[in-house]
């Protein structure tokens, strides 16, 4: 039987959750990184991506309503969060979208919903399912925690490769550069609202559990990239040859 | 441990941070030196955050590209970096201005500070903060 875990081991053990499926190992993660993705691969992730992260603010003013009067402080952080990603600085989809013409797609094309293919959509239904859903406390767990706190880490490896293989501009990467400093942010707020409120077994227990769900979803996710925009152009052979060299 | 030495007008306030600590990402969640630097964006956009380092500055990298866009060669050279861009492995002294320097090149905002992309200016005038 599980046991109550203190702060540092819950904490230990979301990150822990969080590992189990990374999106890195994915062919679309591997294409990235190794700098064989064409500027029109990356402008189909750049219109997918934006239907997954756009409503952030949606899932989170989700999370806030359903949050209990009395958890101040989780509200406020969530409010903030939701300022930060729309109006605190430039819009962040607005500097996903200027990734994403300088890619060679168009704003109307990024924006248009029928561009995402359908696991992107089952993406975006899933967190707003967990949204609307889930004990508050959890939904934290599985957004916050699970998908955006992992971004700053993500987008640490991708931006140099953007930069010195893929030839971008400063300007035009830097939707992942914001990301280092903002998601931190976000993710942090994240893990405090969770190791505050999970106070009992199993909230623990289900905060972990929807962790490993949301890494599953998030692989998922990239890995269907690859199979609906890259395969074509790039064998999983190739991809596998250089993970095996990699490791 | 760095040792982080902030002054804000005619008060100072001392603490320590584990290394690879960025100032804003803890202001942000509350801890030292919230409530005292100052931030904004988050996102080396509105140079609400800016700090003339006082000492530790050998210490730190280079000026990245939004840190020249916004502060300038002037400003960096009296000594100003945006501290939303810096992770600190060392001790560090900084002085953070009364008056948020203003970034030089300013984003359109309209009345809400939202941001202004070209195609929502409506050739309308941006607004000013």
């Amino acid at each position: 039987m599980p046991e109550l875990m203190n702060h540092v081991d819950f904490r230990a053990a979301l990150e822990e959750a969080i590992k189990g499926k990374s999106a890195n190992k994915a062919p679309f993660s591997i294409a990235w990184a190794s700098g064989k993705l064409s500027r029109p691969h990356l402008a189909r992730w750049a219109e997918n991506h934006y239907h997954y992260v756009g409503p952030f603010a949606d899932y989170l003013a989700y999370i806030y309503a359903r949050m209990p009067e009395r958890y101040t402080e989780a509200k406020d952080f969530l409010l903030a969060n939701m300022y930060e990603e729309e109006i605190g600085g430039d819009r962040h989809t607005d500097l996903l979208i200027r990734f994403a013409e300088s890619c060679g797609t168009t704003r109307e094309r990024v924006v248009d919903p029928d561009n995402m293919s359908p696991t992107t959509r089952g993406l975006q239904s899933w967190c707003y399912s967990v949204a609307m859903r889930e004990d508050p406390i959890v939904a934290v767990a599985g957004l916050v925690v699970g998908l955006e706190s992992q971004v700053p880490s993500i987008y640490r490896k991708q931006t140099p490769t953007l930069r010195d293989k893929y030839k971008f501009t400063d300007e035009e990467v830097e939707f992942f550069d914001l990301h280092i400093v903002s998601d931190e942010i976000h993710g942090e707020r994240g893990y405090q609202i969770v190791l505050e409120h999970a106070n009992t077994v199993e909230l623990q227990q289900r905060c972990l559990k929807i962790c490993e769900i949301g890494a599953q979803m998030r692989l998922l996710y990239t890995t269907a990239l690859y199979w609906d925009y890259v395969a074509k152009d790039i064998p999983i052979e190739e991809l596998e040859a250089i993970e095996r060299k990699a490791a | 441990m760095p040792h982080v030495i902030l002054h804000r007008g005619d008060k100072t306030f001392e603490g320590e941070v584990s290394e690879n600590t960025n100032l804003v990402v803890k202001a942000g969640i509350r801890q030292f030196p919230f409530p005292n630097l100052r931030y904004g964006c988050g996102m080396g956009k509105c140079a609400r955050c800016a700090c003339r380092v006082v000492k530790g500055a050998e210490h730190l990298p280079e000026p990245n590209w939004k840190e020249k866009k916004q502060l300038g060669d002037e400003r960096l050279n009296e000594g100003f970096r945006l501290v939303c861009q810096l992770w600190l492995f060392n001790d560090i002294e900084l002085d953070q201005p009364t008056m948020p320097l203003l970034p030089l090149a300013r984003t359109p905002v309209d009345a809400l500070g939202r941001a202004i992309t070209e195609d929502k200016t409506n050739g309308t005038s941006p607004a000013t903060e």
